[in-house]
């Protein structure tokens, strides 16, 4: 199945970012750019599947500060670009879009982020229409596949109305859910670039004004463009307002609860501005308004306002939502994502039913939980082994600031807990160079920061530049798995091909940290004995100082190629008279290095190990052999 | 085959560990039902695909209406558990009484097992539970048996197979046949089609008695 | 006294720089490492007691039970402990040329000869740069002993790979250490509970090669102080005659007073009371008077044997200690078990003595005063 077929009407199966992504193609677009990041990595990886042979560019960008400055060069030159972040992503790129909001765009341009209520794959849930609001850019979100492939669309008719991007906000349940799509067809022609001779985009402050009034537009447009949606009686005393997935589970919330005839559903397909002209005739006849949103009470606090407004006129009218705690929020107090039960929950509350019989099991099991891990033979897990190791064997309780990566779960079992910090892209090295000057406080705790490669060309050169230039004293370790591996193998500017898949210039880490100066080890982390040297003697030196530990992802070798078979001598397992305590699965703990309760000795699950040969370095009893070596351990 | 549901929607959740495949068998069943004339709204539900965690996908099938991508609690009708303490937790969320569920008999302790401070459930107990507070319950070895095959990656075209044989999912087998073309070519295409025949067939050599005993049909099985 | 583990190991020894540096715990558990002589507890393996703490030669040690495991019955001589022979030794003519001797070569020959001979299948020996850390190996051939050749100065851990090398099945192996590490086999092979890693060391035939051993360096010899006189990786030779360290390279010799160096001395070297490796099988060292011959002692059964068969085939030539110069040896070695055993803060917390041991030094230092 391509996704660039060409069959107008047919309905099809997409999952929401394929969806998003066939939106793009049939709107026509041009441009579109992305840094990998969930929930939305897909989308940009489609479009660069079928670019070429639909003439459009797709580029994984270094981050998404330069993806949506590059989009937006395609934009002020005519064409119609995509910018694609999570919300996390759209932080990076905020200073350059507040700026950008002011001059307005030419071509459509629109920004497709993706919001993760509950944080499933990000660090924190953000809601990006704050961001949106802050930088005066309209907002438009879907509700089900269907719709997040023909609101791209809308988008870009809108933002090419307006001359001002336009933010197409979606959710982890639109991105990764998936269903009925309706193909539409394809264009034909194709816009060629072009910049008047007059053209000037040059931010000012009093543009402000201007887009005030791009804003007030916007808001008149939902009616006419069908923005907005209604179901129910004519006139409803008890309403919802919902937008995203939230509308789903208000419609099967109102029909599990058999009130169709009672309550009235608004679906809000523009968020920002708030379609207030259209929502007043709604709310003017109601007595409850329940709002039903992710991830903040963010449509709840307009329609407050709204209210407020007309507190005369609606002296009856209450509201309920995130903030009353009413949609509990899958996280409590009104935070955490919507699911279908929460709203149902409130919408029984507020139409003062009786709750629903419980209908859990009653008993007492509860299945232990299972945390995310590194995945078996990941390089991550023997580096961290080894920088532990390093730390204790410096004795100074070194601090490790941590980053964003699949090196994020250091912060946990998996990575026996080694860092102290984890934020932003980037950010542990930020952190690192101001640890790095606590010297001048007698502080005598080494500073390690830990990131990926990735990370590394997204967002660490001003920090390490900074950490250089003031002569902070740092260990960068850099887990450099050569691809970005959190979000599924992505390509970066370190490797020899682009989203395309065709020749890139590859910029080397090396080079980089040469050409700054920065003293430099390159070290296979797999050799974990040699990897807790390399580590102990750089923790050792004072400066800024760098450490490659160079793997390629597990995920990634090819196994047939690389494996050896690895398995465990049950003669020279000690099994539990080893004095190990069951080092291999309870401490080192790869999925692949498992236990036999029955025999008391360890064994290796060969559907996952993929044969680094890590653990054989480590087992004490030098059971865990691999075919065709000798456990290297006895090196030791 | 006619378009028929005994509910409406029909929820059926897949539920597993990182790297299972459940989530492409999920879009197997979703597209295959797309395809027969459904209405289908699927959630995949993870968090860092390939790091190990819980991994579930919600599939709703309806004759009409557009669903939202999350079950409601307690609601499923059928659960296939790739693991069978994902199949316990899946039930416990999303399951009740009369639950169908099956389930791959093929532990993956979590690390906190794996670190000694929890204690993975005997099997013995968590088939007990199972049977206990389900409406029906077939556990087999689909690893086994898409290793027979040549890859324990087909683990999931197995379950997919036992689940479309069972009549719990309202496929007629070409059209996932169908979808495993488009998706696959070559020695893949081969593999999958296998594993989505050997699962049919474990359920059609079981007898009501077994399935509802939850006792494997399979001599290798892993709870022997 | 209720068994103890690594904890109490990190508390009592690691923590106090009391670590010799021996490296058996690292080579018995996961849960221990060594880096550039530097050992640490760097996880924790959850059990309260361990055959870590057992085999430290920085735990209580009770010298006459060791005695009696060891030669069975308590010493005599409580300046040298057990011995049946001392002698003047260097390698004879039909061992081969070792180019990296210093001294008479006795080790090398010795070592050689036990594996040329099948007597052993591997000896533990240390190897590296001159200018680095130097590195434990576990020699199987001639050429890789003849490489290992020379003396080393710090604390390697050598016995990281003991274990190992037992494991894999090596029947007889020579080790060669310091007296700390002596000790530590010796605890090791006296344990007696029989768990499945003392059921391998009953299992395998060990010759103990001790050497004289006064003091080692610290890390920080490698780690600062060498750098900050030279590059390390110019360094062709370290050695340490009497009062002078001799850095040799290609550009020249670089000769450092010894007491440059007191600075560098590893901490739990000041309270060693066995500076000649009183349990091993054979003891060698240094003569202090001339630069071709080694010191020598038989202490045991083995030893003796290994040194008879080593004399017969001309691998080692053996001449008597110099009797004008047996006094300054017992002297030496008696001041230094003095200054641990009378020192200010009394006998340090590992050594137990019998009254009839700690009377016995105290007697032996009467006399070397006297003399």
């Amino acid at each position: 199945m391509q996704l660039n077929m060409d069959r107008p009407g047919v309905t099809i199966f997409l999952q929401g970012n394929a969806a998003l992504a066939r939106g793009a193609l049939e709107a026509g677009v041009d441009y579109a750019t992305s840094y990998p990041g969930s929930p939305t990595v897909e989308i940009l990886e489609l479009l660069a599947q079928v670019a070429r042979q639909c003439g459009f560019y797709a580029e994984w960008s270094v981050n998404e500060k330069v993806a949506v400055e590059g989009a937006a060069a395609a934009s002020l030159a005519g064409l119609r670009a995509l910018a694609i972040t999570k919300a996390d992503g759209l932080n990076v790129a905020l200073d350059f879009l507040t700026c950008l909001g002011l001059t307005g765009v030419r071509g459509g341009l629109v920004l497709v982020v993706g919001d993760d209520p509950s944080g499933h794959s990000s660090v924190k849930e953000e809601d990006t229409r704050f961001l949106a609001r802050v930088a005066h850019l309209p907002v438009l979100e879907p509700t089900t596949p269907q719709e997040a492939k023909e609101m791209v669309g809308v988008a870009f008719r809108l933002s090419e109305h307006l001359a001002q991007p336009v933010v197409l906000r979606t959710v982890t349940r639109i991105c990764h859910a998936g269903g009925n799509v309706t193909l539409g067809p394809l264009p034909q022609e194709r816009r060629r670039p072009s910049l008047g001779t007059e053209d000037r985009f040059i931010c000012v402050p009093r543009q402000h004004l201007q887009q005030e009034q791009k804003l007030r537009e916007a808001a008149k447009l939902a009616e006419a463009w069908n923005l907005v949606s209604y179901e129910g009686p004519a006139k409803a005393e008890t309403l919802i307002v919902a937008s995203g997935p939230g509308l789903l589970y208000a419609r099967e919330a109102v029909k599990r609860l058999q009130r169709q005839d009672q309550v009235g559903l608004v679906g809000l397909k523009m968020v920002w501005p708030l379609p207030e002209t259209v929502l007043q005739r709604y709310l003017q006849v109601a007595r409850r308004v329940l709002v039903v949103e992710e991830i903040e009470p963010f449509i709840e606090e307009q329609i407050a306002a709204l209210i407020g407004r007309n507190a005369g006129e609606w002296p009856l009218l209450r509201l309920y939502g995130r903030k009353d705690n009413t949609i509990a929020g899958s996280f409590g107090g009104g935070c955490g994502e919507l699911t279908p039960d929460l709203v149902r929950a409130a919408l029984t509350t507020i139409l003062g039913l009786s709750a629903p019989e419980e209908t859990g099991f009653r008993t007492e099991f509860r299945p232990p939980e299972r945390e995310l891990a590194f995945c078996a033979g990941c390089p991550h897990r023997a580096s961290f082994w080894a920088l532990q190791s390093a730390i204790a064997l410096d004795g100074r309780r070194a601090v490790v600031l941590g980053d964003i990566g699949c090196y994020t779960l250091g912060r946990g079992r998996s990575g026996y807990r080694v860092l102290h910090t984890v934020h932003a892209m980037g950010s542990g090295l930020g952190l690192a160079s101001g640890f790095g000057k606590l010297k001048e406080w007698n502080w005598e705790r080494p500073t390690v920061a830990v990131l990926g490669d990735s990370t590394f060309y997204h967002a660490a050169l001003p920090a390490l530049i900074n950490a250089l230039y003031n002569r902070s004293d740092l260990l960068l370790v850099i887990f450099d798995n050569e691809t970005t591996a959190m979000t599924g193998h992505q390509p970066h500017p370190g490797r020899e091909v682009d989203a395309r898949g065709e020749p890139a210039k590859p910029v080397s880490l090396e080079q980089i940290l040469h050409g700054l100066g920065v003293p430099l080890k390159i070290q296979d982390p797999y050799d974990v004995r040699s990897s807790m040297r390399a580590i102990y003697r750089a923790l050792k030196e004072e400066d800024v100082r760098a450490l490659i530990l160079r793997g390629p992802c597990a995920l990634l070798r090819d196994r047939k190629l690389a494996q050896l078979r690895t398995y465990v001598d049950q003669m020279r397992c000690l099994g539990e008279g080893c004095g190990c305590n069951v080092f291999c699965s309870r401490v080192w703990a790869c999925p692949a290095n498992r236990w036999d309760g029955l025999r008391g000795k360890a064994y290796i699950d060969e559907t996952l190990c993929t044969g680094c040969g890590a653990c054989a370095q480590l087992c004490p009893a030098g059971a865990i052999r691999t075919e065709g070596g000798e456990a290297p351990w006895r090196e030791g | 085959m006619a378009r028929r549901l005994e509910a409406e929607p029909l929820n059926i959740l897949l539920t597993g560990v990182g790297g299972q495949g459940n989530v492409l068998a999920a879009r197997v069943i979703a597209m295959a039902s797309v395809a027969s004339g459904y209405q289908v709204a699927v959630g995949e539900t993870f968090g860092a695909s390939q790091r190990g965690g819980t991994v579930a996908s919600h599939v709703r099938l309806a004759l009409k209406d557009r669903y939202g991508p999350l079950i409601p609690r307690g609601e499923a009708h059928v659960i296939v558990g790739f693991e069978p303490l994902e199949a316990c937790r899946a039930l416990l969320a999303y399951g009740n009484i009369n639950t169908y569920v099956l389930a791959n008999w093929r532990p993956l302790p979590p690390v906190s097992v794996l670190q000694g401070e929890e204690e993975y459930p005997a099997l013995a107990d968590l088939e007990r539970f199972l049977l206990e507070h389900t409406g029906g319950l077939l556990v087999l070895d689909a690893t086994a048996r898409a290793q027979e095959l040549g890859s324990a990656a087909a683990t999931n075209m197995v379950l997919t197979g036992a689940l479309v044989a069972s009549g719990l999912l309202p496929l007629d087998p070409q059209a996932l046949d169908q979808v495993l073309k488009e998706l696959f070519t070559d020695a893949v295409l081969e593999l999958n089609r296998k594993a989505l025949a050997a699962g049919m067939a474990v359920w059609e050599q079981s007898t009501p008695q077994q399935i509802w005993l939850g006792c494997s049909p399979n001599k290798d099985s892993a709870t022997r | 006294m209720p068994p103890k583990g690594p904890l109490h190991l990190q508390k009592e020894v690691l923590q106090v720089e009391q670590c010799t540096g021996c490296g058996l715990c690292a080579g018995l558990c996961p849960y221990f490492n060594v880096v550039d002589e530097r050992v640490a507890l760097t996880s924790t393996c959850g059990l309260s007691e361990g055959l870590c703490y057992e085999v430290c030669p920085r735990t209580p040690t009770d010298w006459e039970l060791i005695d009696r495991t060891v030669f069975g019955a308590p010493r005599q001589d409580h300046v040298l402990g057990h011995w049946q022979g001392l002698y003047y030794a260097r390698a004879g003519e039909a061992a081969p040329a070792i180019e990296g001797k210093q001294y008479g070569g006795t080790v090398t020959a010795l070592v050689a000869f036990a594996l040329t001979q099948g007597l052993a299948h591997g000896a533990l020996l240390t190897s590296g740069l001159p200018g680095d850390f130097p590195v434990p190996v576990l020699a199987r051939t001639m050429d890789e002993v003849l490489a290992a050749a020379g003396s080393k100065y710090s604390a390697t851990p050598t016995l990281q790979a003991l274990v190992g090398a037992m494991r894999d099945g090596l029947g007889s192996m020579v080790v060669v250490g310091r007296p700390c590490q002596v000790l530590a086999v010796r605890k090791l092979q006296s344990v007696k509970r029989r768990t499945p890693v003392t059921n391998l060391t009953a299992g395998t035939k060990l010759f103990l090669l001790g050497l004289f051993c006064f003091w080692a360096l610290s890390s920080a010899f490698y780690e600062r102080f060498l750098p900050s006189k030279l590059n390390p990786l110019e360094v062709t030779r370290l050695d340490l005659p009497p009062y002078e360290l001799v850095v040799s390279t290609p550009k020249g010799e670089l000769r450092l007073p010894v007491d440059e160096l007191r600075p560098l001395i590893r901490p739990a070297c000041e309270v060693c009371f066995d500076p000649t490796a009183e349990f091993a099988d054979l003891t060698v060292g240094s003569t202090e008077d001339d630069p071709r011959w080694n010191t020598l002692l038989a202490r045991s059964a083995l030893g003796s044997e290994l040194l008879e068969a080593a004399t017969a085939a001309g691998w080692l030539e053996v001449r008597p200690y110099p009797a004008d110069r047996v006094h300054l040896l017992r002297e030496a070695v008696a001041r230094k078990k003095r200054r641990v055993v009378t020192g200010p803060a009394g006998p340090p917390p590992y050594l137990f003595l019998q009254e009839a041991y700690h009377r016995g030094v105290v007697a032996a230092e009467e006399e070397s005063g006297c003399s």
